[in-house]
């Protein structure tokens, strides 16, 4: 009998926002928000709200990890869908009007024969052209809405997040993973450039706005906070929360107060220059249930979804990819697996209530066949408003790391509660390709 | 090549010092619990070794007897870590209590690896198995398993702590020996629940370092178990602890660049960076 502590919602439900990646305040004063959805992959969609946090539009319709939503000069709504690998205009009546999977006679292809790879931004440009941060091509396209790049920055980034336009028209790049900030002209010449690389400067930097003033407000998503850097690089000013908060955009309004997607608490804050926080949009619900203790650790119960009882599949991060799969030649019944074949990240995983300051010990059997990344059994810990305590997936404690084929081998680790955990999700995860099998899982404290 | 490195004098004030520390804890353990609800582990390794070898000192001091101790037996150990004990237990006059799951070790007929059906256990071993959501009809007899290890030492453990009404037993952990150790407290109180009596876990040595403390065995010809001079770092169950430098003492190993709990995960440091790299979380 599952004790459940929290049962969670349904999944998907319209306007819930699980993961907000995107804000925007429109000229009405509403706030328009992109929610990449739940950890299973549901849910995504682009939310308009109003000033008491009533949903005015919503647009959900076969949208996967969207991360943002831009509303365009003429109404429409310029969506794009990453883990779709596209990108989309919908009218204020949900009419799709443009879809970069049409381009290329259908193929989805631009005119330079590639393909849109995790698109996670997209501006529109005077010209009515859009200014896309293609980021698994590690590039910034100008495209128009027939699929013709007109210009592009395709050297130096690696998985850029963010572009916008300049008034002088040059570019603000985010290059996310190699923690800094880059100004280009449309020669491509780099005219500014914030962040040294190391991780105590810029963690991740996911986006970056021209300030009025000239300086630069800089979402430094890892370090939890934003700062403003002058065009000399000198510290300016900075919001950043207690706790970690993965920041994602953040947006300037004509108060001057500053929207941004709190990704790790589940909302939208807006704060003003004194770091006080003036508004607040949060409606999360979730929709994973909370055990009192590991249920179903020996996958004896499967459910009509075919996925073991009490797990869920987390394919947020897995890029389209991934499954679950079955040994059923394993004794004395089937044991669960999953089968991943690009990057990004598979998990099947299920949320436990600790005790901050308790000990666990977790451990069961692995088995793996051509992983070309790694497999491990991996604990994160959450705190009580649903945000991970950790900065990076790296530092989350974890088992043995399995790479390449391996039989079944028994994995035994302990893990201490951090301060502050109210549940711990534990994890069978894989990246990159190959399969993972697992069996036996137990997690108790000692 | 026994361990009979000259210390330096300021080396030895150092290594003093951190004794001093240690039995200061020994000291506000014996002011919190009559001597009788203490205990002690020991396990003929190091760190219990040096553990007990300071817990002793204080209660020279004290002029008190040794808290009860316990050892556990595995079914998988050293021969030269029971000749070990034997010695010192006679020496140090220490009150040692061997404490073994027996009924497992029958239901594996004494065979490490011989599969143990759970219907062959007692009632409480079986209820031990549910407790840690084990939901299987059989497993191999190997006490470095998730479930070995819960019967063959856990279980024993409490069963040590029910059977003595012990209230603070002393153990021999670091810090520096596991990143799970990284933030445990000198005195942890740990509640009780079904099956588990409640205690105090008191944990004199946790702020020495691997160096320390072999620095303090030389520097105070504190006797250990002759494996460590074989390479062996960290000594557990006899078939599943390695050596880790062939014929190199422990204490000339390499001990602040390598990892103690050797052949564990070499490769986890480099994988870490390549999941950084993707960017994900």
């Amino acid at each position: 009998m599952a004790e459940i502590i929290s049962p969670g919602c349904q999944r998907g439900i319209p306007g819930n926002v699980e993961m907000p990646l995107s804000v925007e305040r429109l000229p009405n004063g509403n706030t328009l928000i992109a929610d990449g959805g739940d950890e299973a992959g549901f849910g995504s969609e682009i939310v308009e709200i109003d000033h008491l946090g009533n949903i005015v539009w919503n647009y959900n319709e076969g949208l996967r990890f969207a991360h943002s939503g831009r509303r365009l000069k003429n109404g429409n709504t310029l969506i794009t869908d990453t883990t779709n690998n596209r990108l989309i205009e919908v009218t204020p009546d949900k009419k799709i009007v443009m879809n970069s999977d049409e381009w290329g006679s259908g193929t989805g292809k631009l005119s330079d024969g590639s393909h849109l790879h995790y698109p996670n931004e997209a501006f529109e440009l005077e010209d009515g052209t859009f200014l896309v941060t293609d980021r698994n091509n590690d590039r910034c396209i100008q495209v128009d809405r027939n699929g013709k790049v007109i210009w592009a920055f395709e050297r130096e980034l690696k998985h850029p997040h963010n572009a916008n336009a300049l008034p002088n028209g040059n570019f603000l790049i985010s290059d996310s993973d190699r923690n800094r900030i880059l100004e280009i002209n449309r020669e491509k010449e780099i005219i500014w450039s914030y962040g040294d690389g190391s991780i105590e400067t810029l963690w991740w930097p996911r986006s970056a706005i021209r300030l009025k003033n000239g300086n630069t407000m800089i979402t430094d998503s890892r370090n939890h906070r934003i700062i403003e850097v002058s065009p000399e690089g000198k510290f300016i000013w900075m919001f950043q929360t207690e706790y970690v908060d993965k920041f994602y955009i953040t947006h300037a309004t004509k108060e001057g107060t500053f929207l941004i997607a709190c990704s790790g608490y589940h909302q939208v804050v807006e704060v003003d220059l004194a770091g006080n926080i003036v508004w607040l949009f949060r409606n999360y619900r979730r929709p994973t249930p909370i055990y009192t203790r590991l249920t179903n650790g020996f996958f004896k119960e499967v459910g009509a979804d075919r996925y073991p009882l009490h797990w869920v599949l987390a394919r947020r991060l897995s890029e389209g990819g991934g499954k679950v799969i079955w040994d059923n030649e394993n004794k004395p019944y089937p044991c669960p697996g999953l089968e991943f074949d690009r990057p990004g990240a598979l998990f099947l995983q299920q949320d436990i209530a600790v005790k901050p300051g308790s000990t666990y010990r977790i451990g069961g059997d692995i088995k793996t066949i051509d992983v070309k990344g790694e497999a491990c059994l991996m604990v994160d810990f959450f705190d009580s408003y649903g945000a991970s305590l950790y900065r990076d997936i790296s530092l989350m404690p974890s088992g043995e790391f399995f790479t390449g084929t391996n039989g079944w081998t028994h994995d035994i680790f302990d893990v201490r509660v951090p301060p502050r955990a109210t549940y711990a999700e534990l994890r069978l995860s894989i990246n990159n390709s190959g399969k993972v099998f697992v069996r036996n899982i137990m997690m108790n404290p000692i | 090549m026994a361990l009979d490195r000259i210390i330096s004098e300021k080396r030895k004030r150092q290594c003093a010092k951190l004794i001093e520390i240690s039995k200061d804890i020994v000291r506000q353990a014996f002011n919190k619990f009559k001597p009788e609800e203490l205990g002690i582990t020991w396990t003929g390794g190091k760190d219990s070794g040096l553990t007990l070898w300071i817990i002793r000192q204080v209660c020279q001091e004290k002029n008190i007897p040794l808290p009860k101790t316990m050892i556990i037996g595995e079914g998988d150990e050293f021969e030269e870590i029971e000749a070990f004990v034997e010695r010192m237990k006679k020496e140090w006059n220490v009150p040692l209590e061997v404490c073994r799951n027996e009924d497992v070790l029958k239901a594996a007929d004494y065979r490490l690896n011989a599969l143990v059906r759970v219907k062959d256990l007692n009632e409480r071993n079986r209820e031990e198995l549910i407790r840690i959501g084990f939901e299987g009809d059989e497993f191999p007899f190997e006490a470095e398993s998730y479930v070995g290890n819960h019967l063959m030492k856990t279980v024993v453990f409490n069963q040590f702590l029910e059977r003595n009404r012990i209230k603070g037993i002393f153990q021999g952990l670091r810090w520096d020996e596991h990143p799970a150790r990284f933030d445990d407290p000198y005195f942890e109180f740990k509640e009780g629940g079904h099956l588990m009596p409640e205690h105090t876990r008191i944990r004199p040595i946790l702020h020495f370092t691997e160096k320390d403390l072999w620095d303090t065995y030389a520097a105070f010809k504190i006797p250990y178990c002759p494996l460590y001079e074989q390479g062996y770092r960290s000594l557990g169950a006899k078939t599943t602890s390695l050596i880790s430098v062939e014929g190199v003492p422990a204490w000339k190993q390499d001990l602040e660049n390598t990892e103690e709990r050797a052949g564990r995960r070499p490769d986890k440091e480099k994988a870490m960076e390549r999941m950084r790299q993707l960017g994900y979380m």
